[in-house]
């Protein structure tokens, strides 16, 4: 029987660096799939037929069974999948391949569960490879747990701090109506959707992978043009993609994807300089957003973004949505990499805002994160949100 | 010299010149930068200068290939340009790659650089350019600096002092540019990932 | 046909349209329209028509320059002639001729290698492992910074500090998005050289895909027609040499 190992913790206890150990000492190469964007991805294909036979085992006898299928087209480019598409993909080209050991380093969390119970399904039932998986959100039974304990506190959080320092919102109701969307003539992604946002208020857009979640924020930050919107703010009429985003604070799920600088304080003078430009500069004064960072776990303004570790350049880049320049506020995938303690806490934290009066938005497969949020389950499927 | 870390880079680069012209045309940019990811290979594999000039070239090369294939087919023409650009960037620029990163950036220094380099480097792509722009081209390719020829030609004169005046006067300006992204870019560039660049391939134990 | 031989053939045609003169290019055009016939068929008007879309602009430039502003060929003002309208427009027409016969066998000869992946075209190509790796390696991550710049681009418009539509804070925030994209893949990269790559020696399953070939470098087809556009090419530098227009 293969070897299953779970190494559990907290953040910065080394679980990354442990993960690397158990996998030099299987002695054989191993397949990895890790914790950042495109991670799961060999960065050798352009498309999804040359990643699969880049790593197709050439003797054709591997013994062991495949994991799902690839409903999509063969020549499309892997990095215009999503995570959770990526992960999959990843698994099968496993599957196919002559490697006889597997580290995933909390890449499973951005599956949905659907996904995430087959994959950790497809990981229990074969012996044919040994396993060592660190996971935020799993515990498969019958598995060999390993838990570290010690933390480094270089960028511990300060919850308590920056629930204290929440100011008062009112934000306004932020009401769609017709959205038809799609990045294809032929394909709609949403088709005449209508749905009304309440502020005071925590939504969880709830779909599965590749339904349209991300798709809906892009929208109403003004990234995308739909087809057709009616979108209002108060009743106002609102085309962000036309008169720019003035109301919807965007925390992307990839945390890199969302700079403006290479360092904290380039981020946030060119935000400033962008509010300032509408007479709102205030919200991100130095006196207001230094002690946010601190409170996040970054300190300096001159730490190169970059050179973080991963869970802390997610933490930090809530600090934009947090700091109240806007008064929605929108995550994507905001507990993936981040542990139980944080993921409470970010949950008391959305909820505190959402009593200060501001609107919030976020998406998730973290069932246990959005159940201590009270909110409102919004359902994309079927190009339709609600 | 092409450890697997510079064979990163140079992809890399390459992948930013093709990618730069995407970039420009999504945010309605009058430009076209076609070089950035050139001129930062160079400065990111100094001091090694032979292996940063090999190494610039091939990027530019190789962006200029894909570029060829499926954006600008007439990119290819300009190959003896990007040589001539790889070799002012190992040999020239590359040597201001402390002032590019120093922290606080010294403006004056910085700025007197990057218009000195790019002032070079424009110079050079023009006298090197004006051949293909002059007997391939007719003297136009598609960019405005064209109508600066026309202005030239009017004024009688032949087609390649034209082209050349017209490079001169245009050139420099695109460089300065070009010079000021890879700068720019190369002092936000993670301190690890230059140091993995520039480690030489360690010698087998004897 | 090998992608060996349709790039070699491709040189030699291109080679020829340079030194050709109006005979020449007729020449050049007819053998064109022969390989696309014979070895891409119908899907030739897909390749003509993008050729056409790459070449319209250009032309039209030309027109504009030439014609429209300087009013005289190149010849003309060489030698210190008036010239006119009617001279600029032919030595336009001449030239976009040209150039738009290397954009056509160009967009040709990749169409007929449309079916294939990236990596079993440059699987195919005779050339150092090395610089094949580095190929697939540069075609990767440009889709790796297509869709960081896609996703940055949203995370921009949404802070504020670029807009969808042309703007003057576009022209001055611009690099910003640059620098992110820039940023962004170099966190990819390094993360894969650091923990997949050494963990996986994925590289190493490259490769021997890399190496393999299956057959000689040029097929019969290629030969022949290679041959056939040295011919032409022969047949343009004999007319050049004799004074053929």
């Amino acid at each position: 029987m293969g070897s299953r190992e779970l190494i559990a913790g907290p953040n910065f206890s080394g679980r990354s660096r442990t993960v690397h150990l158990r996998a030099q000492s299987f002695a054989a190469p191993t397949y990895f799939i890790g914790p950042y964007a495109e991670a799961a991805l060999s960065g050798l294909s352009s498309t999804i037929a040359d990643e699969i036979e880049l790593y197709r085992a050439k003797d054709h006898t591997t013994g062991r069974s495949r994991f799902g299928t690839i409903p999509t087209d063969p020549r499309r480019k892997p990095q215009t999948l999503s995570g959770g598409e990526q992960v999959l993909l990843a698994l099968h080209c496993f599957s196919l391949s002559g490697y006889r050991a597997l580290a995933i380093d909390t890449a499973l969390e951005q599956l949905d569960a659907s996904n995430r119970r087959e994959a950790l399904h497809y990981l229990d039932a074969s012996d044919s490879f040994n396993v060592v998986l660190t996971d935020n959100r799993a515990c498969p039974p019958g598995w060999n747990c390993t838990h570290l304990t010690a933390a480094d506190t270089k960028f511990a959080c300060n919850w308590e701090g920056l629930r204290a320092n929440v100011r008062q919102c009112r934000a306004p109701v932020v009401a769609i109506s017709e959205l038809s969307f799609g990045y294809r003539p032929e394909h709609d992604v949403f088709s005449n959707a209508a749905v009304t946002l309440e502020p005071g208020q925590a939504h969880r857009l709830f779909g599965p992978n590749g339904s349209g979640k991300t798709t809906f924020l892009k929208i109403l930050v003004g990234a995308l043009l739909p087809r057709f919107a009616q979108i209002t703010l108060d009743g106002a009429p609102y085309e962000p993609w036309r008169s720019g985003n003035r109301a919807l604070a965007l925390a992307t799920q990839n945390p890199d994807q969302q700079w403006c600088g290479a360092t904290l304080g380039e981020d946030l003078s060119r935000r400033r300089a962008a509010l300032a430009s509408r007479g709102e500069a205030d919200a991100l004064a130095d006196d207001r957003v230094m002690p946010l960072a601190r409170d996040l776990g970054v300190p300096s303004l001159d730490q190169h973004l970059y050179e973080l570790p991963l869970a802390a350049r997610k933490r930090i880049s809530w600090l934009w949505p947090f700091a109240g320049a806007y008064p929605w506020i929108m995550l994507d995938e905001p507990t993936i990499g981040q542990d139980d303690d944080t993921c409470r806490e970010l949950a008391r934290t959305l909820e505190a805002l959402c009593s200060a009066g501001y609107g919030a938005v976020f998406v998730t497969h973290d069932d246990a994160f959005a159940s201590a949020v009270p909110h409102r389950v919004l359902h994309v499927e079927n190009k339709q949100i609600g | 010299m092409l450890t697997t870390p510079r064979l990163i880079a140079i992809a890399l680069c390459a992948a930013l010149n093709f990618a730069v012209g995407s970039i420009v045309y999504l945010i309605k940019l009058p430009l076209y930068l076609d070089s950035i990811g050139t001129i930062l290979c160079a400065l990111l594999i100094y001091p090694d200068r032979r292996a940063a000039f090999v190494c610039s070239f091939l990027a530019a090369m190789i962006s200029t290939v894909i570029t060829t294939l499926f954006i600008n087919p007439f990119l290819i023409w300009f190959s003896a340009t990007e040589l001539a650009l790889a070799l002012v960037a190992a040999y020239f620029i590359a040597d201001a790659e402390a002032i590019f990163r120093a922290r606080p950036l010294p403006m004056l220094r910085f700025g007197t650089r990057v218009v000195l380099y790019g002032i070079l480097t424009g110079v050079v792509s023009a006298v090197v350019s004006a051949p293909v722009v002059a007997y391939v081209f007719g003297g136009v390719t598609g960019s405005g600096s064209a109508f600066l020829v026309a202005f030239f030609l009017k004024a009688g004169q032949h087609l390649m002092a034209a082209v050349l005046h017209s490079g001169f006067t245009a050139e420099p300006i695109d460089k300065t540019l070009q010079v000021l992204f890879a700068a720019l870019l190369f002092r936000a560039t993670p301190k690890d990932f230059i140091e993995m660049v520039r480690a030489r391939p360690q010698p087998a134990p004897t | 046909m090998t992608p060996n031989g349709a790039i070699a053939l491709v040189i030699v045609v291109v080679l020829a349209a340079m030194m050709a003169r109006i005979s020449g290019l007729v020449a050049l055009y007819l053998f064109t329209a022969l390989f696309a016939v014979i070895e891409v068929g119908p899907h030739a008007a897909v390749a003509l028509r993008r050729a056409v879309i790459l070449m319209l602009p250009l032309a039209a430039f030309m027109i504009l320059v030439w014609v429209g502003v300087v009013g005289r060929a190149p010849a003309d003002i060489a030698a210190s002639q008036p010239g006119s309208r009617m001279n600029a427009l032919i030595y336009v027409s001449i030239v976009c001729a040209r150039l738009f016969l290397i954009v056509a066998i160009v967009q040709i000869a990749a169409m007929r290698f449309a079916t294939l992946t990236p990596l079993q075209f440059i699987q195919a190509l005779r050339a150092p492992v090395a610089l094949k790796r580095l190929g697939v390696l540069t075609l990767s991550l440009v889709e790796t910074l297509l869709q960081a710049v896609d996703r940055a681009h949203t995370a921009l418009i949404a802070s504020g500090v670029i807009t969808r539509r042309i703007s003057a804070r576009n022209l001055f925030h611009g690099w910003v998005l640059v620098q992110t994209v820039w940023l962004t893949a170099i966190t990819s990269v390094t993360g894969r050289m650091r923990d997949k790559w050494p963990m996986e020696h994925t590289l190493q399953l490259l490769d021997p895909l890399l190496a393999e070939t299956h057959a000689a470098p040029l097929a019969t087809p290629d030969k022949l027609w290679i041959f056939s556009a040295a011919v032409i090419a022969v047949g343009i530098v004999w007319g050049d040499f004799h004074g053929v227009p």
